[in-house]
């Protein structure tokens, strides 16, 4: 079946939620670790 | 225990959560990308909604319970739901970023243009404005008292805008689509789909819990800290 070739967004959006969320959950932790 | 205990074993808490969380994001990453059907007229970009309305559900909950518990603060004025809800304003603005940069990657290839200035769109980038103006006036306020009742204030001027969010799509023509999840009738999605996009909520909601535990712990400690400080100088 022929599919709309944009599956490069797919993979950008994937990248980026998850460059996203591993940020802030080193950051907090980092946060956490430093002021305990 | 004293309150840096409770707090550390709060922070650490949440800090299993949210590695369960993680490993759940890549259950949903492989389950999404591997074993969930390529949708027919939008193609493979169709799957950002997997994580694009998982993360927008998550900072609209954020900010539902930034706002609630700002109204509760104002009746009952327990500082600890003040602490709560700054952290939850934080961790929402977080998921508010991955919800405002994948929505215009979807965007693009589905509506040939990033960004629309529609009822939707705009009204989400607003509130999330509203938050990160949440956060800089707490960081501008020295006095907590203060800080805790003017972003009281704010957080309840934003939490009315979180339902109206929800219903613009219904009250304007927008380029957005209507949920296909969260209305009255069943879900309109194959089951398949559905269980990928459910799963994914799952995650993105243990993930808050944790980030928000974490974030918690942090004003607690940064509590102590300042009070152990202020003993120290007096």
């Amino acid at each position: 079946m022929e599919y709309p070739d944009n599956g490069a967004y797919m993979v950008a959006a994937y990248i980026v939620t998850a460059v996203v969320v591993l940020c802030y959950s080193v950051w907090l932790r980092y946060r956490v670790r430093k002021d305990r | 225990m004293t309150r840096r205990e409770s707090a550390l074993a709060t922070a650490r808490r949440g800090w299993i959560l949210t590695t369960v969380a993680l490993v759940g994001l890549v259950g949903v990453y492989v389950r999404a990308l591997a074993f969930t059907p390529v949708e027919r007229v939008q193609g493979p970009a169709q799957k950002i909604f997997y994580i694009h309305a998982p993360a927008a559900w998550a900072a609209l909950l954020a900010f539902l319970v930034t706002g609630g518990l700002s109204l509760v603060y104002l009746w009952l004025r327990d500082r600890k739901l003040d602490t709560i809800a700054a952290s939850s304003a934080e961790v929402g603005v977080a998921f508010g970023v991955v919800m405002l940069t994948t929505g215009p990657i979807w965007g693009k290839p589905i509506w040939g243009t990033w960004w629309s200035w529609d009822a939707r769109l705009t009204s989400t980038l607003f509130v999330f404005l509203l938050f990160i103006g949440y956060l800089v006036l707490r960081g501008a306020i020295v006095d907590p008292e203060m800080r805790a009742r003017y972003s009281a204030v704010l957080g309840i001027l934003a939490l009315v805008l979180v339902p109206f969010i929800h219903m613009t799509v219904y009250l304007f023509r927008t380029l957005h689509p209507e949920p296909i999840v969260m209305k009255p009738s069943t879900p309109s999605l194959p089951g398949v789909m559905l269980t990928t996009l459910l799963s994914s909520m799952l995650v993105f909601t243990v993930l808050y819990i944790g980030f928000l535990m974490q974030r918690y712990a942090l004003s607690i400690l940064r509590d102590v800290r300042e009070e152990e400080a202020e003993r120290g100088v007096s």
